[in-house]
Formats: structure tokens, C-alpha cells, sequence
């Protein structure tokens, strides 16, 4: 029997052209609109070069501290500055006022000045270069002039010391885009909830004539539906996996940890996506396509909780209304991706796939509760 | 093999069965006739303990049915009023499933689902989606859903409704020889040709209650009413339609579009007093007919409307 209803479920699951278009289309298009249109910000968030200015003065060719520290923090490969040189200071200050660059460089008696027009981050980083350089040639100097200098008391002054340890809190690169998969990954799995509407209708007799012919039938209800569910379970797990590798192998999203506890991450949102779809069919006579919609609302509700379409939204619901974030899905499910790509532990991780796992354990409890009847009050 | 006695289901204050007995025989084709709503298909639900009831006993095998009488649910097919088949599998896989539900030996499933196929004449539909089908070939599809593990009992819950002529008579045919193989058939239907020329016993269903149960023979001979004459007779005078009327076997007697109809009693000829009547007074005539009494006519004697009302 086991073999009968498993291999038919699954040729139901993938012959339906809503599960089609719900589960296996439609996430695809929104992973490849993602990709296009978030593929920008990840850019955005990578440090870029500041183009800076120098006027090229004699007090500047002579002095050769500064061209040659110029010269290495410019250089193509590792340095911070796209360096443009000006004859004049005018040709400079022009060139700042049109935007071509953040700021530059003069040498004004002896001494670097920088010219900026606003106060930004790069000018910022422009005004810390330049400190550190005045810093450094005056002590440079001062010990020069006592005369007894060792040159390793020289050399100490190019070594910055740190006094406290610089501990990453993440083992990978934030990235703002990572969390709309995230989010998309769960919404998905929220979408488990059409696995569970079937098995459930095709099993009540007060739902469906199938379900009235499953129940006629001499085979046990609770195998019926075990082995029903596992079938829905197979199919929309094809469906996770099939979205993952679109994700990782055609759109190169970084997980940022081995694929193997995403996969974990998935099934434990699967599960709690059936059985939220099998807890909506049971508790109502209602129509299937109002089960379809509430599905497909609370779905999106949930991925736009956790983030799927604001960014940071997720972020100001479990600060303002943690209760609420606590008890939505899909922010589990998007929180337990976002701990494996954030943190070195395990313990969040644990907690979001314990959250999924008791809200399964209530859906599926109270959705046994209905199916254990077996003879109806009416059809 | 089935015993049915006292049975109640009510639905809110709506009696949908009252007091419904029921006794079905080994080998029997047992017709459940009624109009929409007269309890047919609640009854039948109620004895395959679908359906709670309030009062009453039912016994299938000479045992109670209950939803875990699995021994006994493995005898029963079901063919529901309503076409119950997967959209999204195949003719041959659709009758695979629900026959693997009752047979789980796949080896010994597949000459059941190929003589299902041939049963029902879907052959060479047997790579189709039910929605390829036409109507006809999915009510054939839905027996053959329902027959496939060679039931011992088999419940037809109107399996003939929005079916084209052709696909009708082949549907009959085919139930005849599923009862000539040795099931016992239960049959429910609104249409009373299909049940006369189908059932060896019938019990006729109104608003919850058996409101007489026999052979056609036996229901028939209920009534007063006996055959049905119809004479074409383009002209009749009243005053000889009275006297028709006035006939000691006449019941009722009408005249339109040409054509005289009368109901007459269940003893006497008749055919001979009105013939002899138009011809006394000159009145010519053309063809005559004579039917005998009908299950709507029984329908018609006992609760005085239409059993299509």
C-alpha cells in the first residue's frame, strides 16, 4: 500500500499546475528578480578607492616624504586613493567643485593641507590619512633632531600597536542582499502549506468525494496519511533542493556555510509549512480556493515580516513587537539561515529550529485532533 | 446481506431519514428510488457509516458497520454520486490507486485493473486525463474506480446522472454483468426507466421514509391504477368523454391534442368498453395503445405528486 499511495501522491504533487507555478516557478522568478535587482547593493557595500587630488607644486616635488606616501597609498593594487594631480590649486579646487574628487592635497609652507567641499565618510578617511601622516613625519623629525636617535625607535613609529583584540562577530561578509533569500527560502517553505491542503482534502470525507472515497476504502486512515504527507514531504523537499541550486549554482548566492544545515533549515520549514496547510484544511469546511488564498496571505505576511520585501523589517518587528517576531515562521526559518551565515555557535540556530519544531508539533496536534473522526455529522 | 432497521438521521429539524428499514438479499440488484432529496444518498452514506445517525441498526455480512469494520469494507465498492477520480493521473493510474487501497499486492492488482479497464470500456482511453475525458467515459471511469477489486457489495449512488444515451445503456449493461458475476448490487437513481428495467426488487423513497418496497410486479399491484389507454381520436364530443368517465373500470379520462388518455382500474376490459363506447356513438378512431402501470404511477397513487416533481 505504502508504495501505491506514495508513488501516486507524488505524481498528483507534480502533475498539479498550481503547486507548479506556487512552489517551483514563482520562487525561481522572485530568487532571479532578486538577483537583478539587489546585485548593485552588494557592490554598494564593497570600500571603493576615493579619488583625491594633489597639487603639484616645487615644495611639493621636493618634498619626497609625502610624494612617496602618496604614491603608496595610490596604488592600483592595495592603495585607498585614485590620485589626480594638479598644476594649480585652482585646477584642483575646480575639479573638487565639479565632483571628480573628494578632496586634495597642497603643500602650503611646508605643511600638507586638505581641501574638502563637504563632510562625508570619504573625506573623513581623507582627514585620518592626512593626520596620521603629520603625526608621524613630526615625530620623525623630533627624533632626527636629538641626533642619538637608534633608527629601530624610528622604525616603531610605522608600527601601529594595538591594545585590544579585534574579534569578528560574523565569519562571513555582511551582505544586506543575503537576508531577501533568506526570506525567499522560507516564504517557500511557508508554501509547504499547499502539500498539506491536498493531503488533508483528499483524506476528508466532508472536504472532498476523493476524501469521502479514501475513507469507503479498507486501508487505515493514520498510514493513509503518514504516507501521503511523506510523499508531499519528498516532493516539496525536490522543490527546496531545486530552488537552492538555482540559488547557489546559476545565481552564486552565498550561503556562507556548508549547504548541509540549510538543507536541515529547509525540511524543519517545510514540516511547519505542511502542517500549517493541513491545521488551515482541517479546522474549515470552507472552500479550497479560501484555503488557497489564506495559505498564499499568511505566507507572504510572514516572508514580509521576515524581511522579504523591506529590508531591515524583520529587524524593527522583533525589536518593537519581539512576541510577534518570535511567532512568525518564516522569520524562524530566515533567522536560522541568517545565525549560519553570521555566527561561529550553534545555540540561535538551535533555538529557531526548536521555535519551528513546537509550532509544527501544535499545528499537527490540533490537525489530528479533526482528522480523527472518522464518521461526519454531514457531507 | 444488508440489514437496516429504524433507521434516524436528522439534519438540524430536517428528518432526512425517518424510521428507514432496510433488507437486501445475496445476489439481488435492490433499486432505491426517489426524487432529489428523498434520503437515497444519506441512507446510503449512513450504512457505510459515513454518516452518523441518531437512532437505528445496521448490519453489512451479518455484522455491525462501523467506520473500522475494515473486513467488512474490503467486500464493499462504492461508485459515489459525484465523479471522484485524481485530475492529475491517468485513466489506468486513477483505477490502480483505488483498487491498490483495497488489493496492496501490486502483482495481484494488475489483472484487476486491466479487467476493470476492459469493463468499463477504456481501453483506449487508458493514457488519458480524466479532463480529456467526456462525461459517459468519466462515469465510466468513476465505476470502474469503484468495481475494480471485484467487490462482493457494490453501491451505485445515481452513476447514470448527466450520462448521454449511449454511455447509459453501456453503464446498465455493464451492472447487469457485475450482479450476473456474483455481486450484490445497490442502486439509486431518480430515473425510474433505469430502475424498472434494472432492479429485481425496489423500494421507493420519500422525504426520509420507504414508502413501499417489492418486485415491479408487486409495487404495481398496490395501486388501483392499471393500464394506460390512449386512443387517437381527432373529434370527441364531451358528452362522450363523460360517459367514458362514467365507465365502471375508467379512473380518469382526458381528451387533447387529438388523442384520448384514460387511467383505468387494475380488473375488467377496459380496452373493450371504451371501443365499443366510440364506436356506438360513430366516433372514429386511429391507433390504440395500452401501457401497463408505471413506478410513477405508484409514486404518483401513494404521495400524490410527480416522482420528478
Amino acid at each position: 500500500m505504502f508504495g501505491n499511495i506514495y508513488c501516486k501522491r507524488i505524481l498528483v504533487s507534480v502533475r498539479n499546475k498550481g503547486t507548479l507555478i506556487w512552489t517551483w516557478i514563482f520562487p525561481l522568478m522572485m530568487a532571479t528578480l532578486f538577483y537583478f535587482a539587489f546585485s548593485g547593493l552588494q557592490d554598494a557595500e564593497l570600500l571603493k578607492t576615493i579619488p583625491a587630488g594633489i597639487v603639484v607644486s616645487e615644495e611639493y616635488e621636493s618634498d619626497t616624504a609625502l610624494r612617496t606616501t602618496l604614491q603608496a597609498v595610490s596604488d592600483p593594487e592595495e592603495g585607498f586613493l585614485e590620485l589626480h594631480t594638479y598644476e594649480t590649486r585652482e585646477a584642483a579646487a575646480e575639479a573638487l567643485t565639479s565632483g571628480e574628487i573628494d578632496g586634495f592635497f597642497s603643500l602650503e609652507n611646508g605643511s600638507p593641507k586638505l581641501s574638502v567641499s563637504k563632510n562625508d565618510l570619504n573625506q573623513t578617511i581623507l582627514k585620518s590619512f592626512l593626520d596620521q601622516y603629520v603625526q608621524t613625519r613630526h615625530a620623525v623629525i623630533s627624533l632626527l633632531e636629538k641626533g642619538d636617535t637608534d633608527v629601530s625607535q624610528i622604525l616603531d613609529l610605522f608600527q601601529t600597536e594595538t591594545w585590544t583584540e579585534e574579534l569578528s562577530l560574523s565569519k562571513n561578509v555582511p551582505s544586506e542582499t543575503v537576508n531577501y533569500f533568506f526570506a525567499l527560502l522560507a516564504m517557500v517553505c511557508m508554501y509547504g502549506g499547499f502539500q498539506g491542503l491536498d493531503s488533508v482534502s483528499y483524506l476528508q470525507a466532508n472536504l472532498s468525494p476523493l476524501g469521502a472515497r479514501r475513507t469507503l476504502s479498507p486501508a487505515k486512515r493514520f498510514p493513509m496519511v503518514f504516507f501521503d504527507l511523506l510523499a508531499a514531504l519528498t516532493v516539496h523537499m525536490a522543490c527546496m533542493l531545486f530552488l537552492l541550486a538555482y540559488l547557489v549554482l546559476i545565481l552564486r548566492v552565498d550561503f556562507g556555510t556548508g549547504l548541509v544545515p540549510v538543507i536541515v533549515t529547509c525540511l524543519f520549514g517545510s514540516f511547519l509549512g505542511m502542517s500549517f496547510g493541513s491545521f488551515v484544511t482541517a479546522i474549515s469546511r470552507a472552500k479550497e480556493g479560501v484555503k488557497v488564498a489564506v495559505i498564499i496571505s499568511v505566507s507572504l505576511a510572514c516572508s514580509f515580516g521576515a524581511g522579504m520585501m523591506v529590508s531591515g523589517i524583520n529587524y524593527k518587528i522583533a525589536k518593537t513587537l519581539p512576541v510577534l517576531a518570535w511567532l512568525n515562521p518564516a522569520a524562524r526559518i530566515s533567522d536560522a539561515l541568517y545565525c549560519l551565515y553570521y555566527y561561529d555557535g550553534y545555540g540561535q540556530y538551535f533555538l529557531n529550529l526548536g521555535i519551528l519544531a513546537a509550532m509544527t508539533l501544535a499545528f499537527s496536534i490540533v490537525t489530528a485532533f479533526f482528522l480523527r473522526r472518522q464518521r461526519y455529522e454531514s457531507i | 446481506m444488508i440489514h437496516v432497521k429504524n433507521l434516524v438521521k436528522r439534519y438540524g429539524k430536517l428528518v432526512a431519514l425517518d424510521h428507514f428499514s432496510l433488507d437486501v438479499q445475496d445476489g439481488e440488484i435492490f433499486g432505491l428510488l426517489g426524487p432529489n432529496g428523498s434520503g437515497k444518498t444519506t441512507a446510503i452514506n449512513c450504512i457505510l457509516s459515513l454518516l452518523t445517525y441518531d437512532k437505528g441498526e445496521i448490519s453489512l455480512f451479518g455484522e455491525p458497520m462501523s467506520p473500522t469494520n475494515y473486513k467488512s469494507k474490503k467486500k464493499i465498492g462504492v461508485v459515489p454520486q459525484n465523479v471522484a477520480v485524481f485530475n492529475e493521473l491517468t485513466v489506468q493510474e486513477n483505477i490502480d490507486y483505488f483498487c491498490g487501497l483495497y488489493v496492496p499486492e501490486k502483482a495481484a492488482r494488475k489483472p484487476l485493473v486491466e479487467e476493470a479497464i476492459e469493463f468499463a470500456g477504456l481501453a483506449d482511453f487508458r493514457r488519458f486525463l480524466p479532463k480529456k475525458l467526456s462525461g459517459g467515459l468519466l462515469r465510466r471511469l468513476n465505476i470502474a474506480c469503484g468495481i475494480a477489486h471485484k467487490p462482493e457489495l457494490i453501491f451505485l449512488d445515481e452513476p447514470t446522472v448527466a450520462v448521454d444515451p449511449q454511455s447509459r445503456n453501456s453503464i446498465l449493461e455493464g451492472i447487469r454483468a457485475l450482479n450476473a458475476s456474483g455481486a450484490t448490487i445497490i442502486y439509486t437513481s431518480h430515473y425510474m426507466e433505469e430502475v424498472e428495467q434494472l432492479c429485481s426488487r425496489i423500494m421507493i423513497m420519500d422525504k426520509g421514509r420507504a414508502i413501499a418496497t417489492g418486485t415491479r410486479e408487486e409495487l404495481t399491484a398496490l395501486i388501483h391504477t392499471g393500464e394506460k389507454l390512449t386512443v387517437e381520436t381527432p373529434a370527441l364530443p364531451p358528452a362522450i368523454l363523460e360517459q367514458i368517465r362514467n365507465l365502471p373500470n375508467v379512473l380518469r379520462a382526458d381528451h387533447g391534442d387529438g388523442h384520448l388518455k384514460a387511467d383505468c382500474k387494475g380488473d375488467g376490459h377496459p380496452i373493450i368498453d371504451v371501443l365499443d363506447l366510440l364506436r356506438q356513438n360513430n366516433v372514429s378512431f386511429g391507433q390504440v395503445y395500452s401501457e401497463p402501470p408505471t413506478l410513477n404511477d405508484v409514486f404518483l397513487e401513494i404521495t400524490g405528486k410527480q416522482l420528478r416533481d
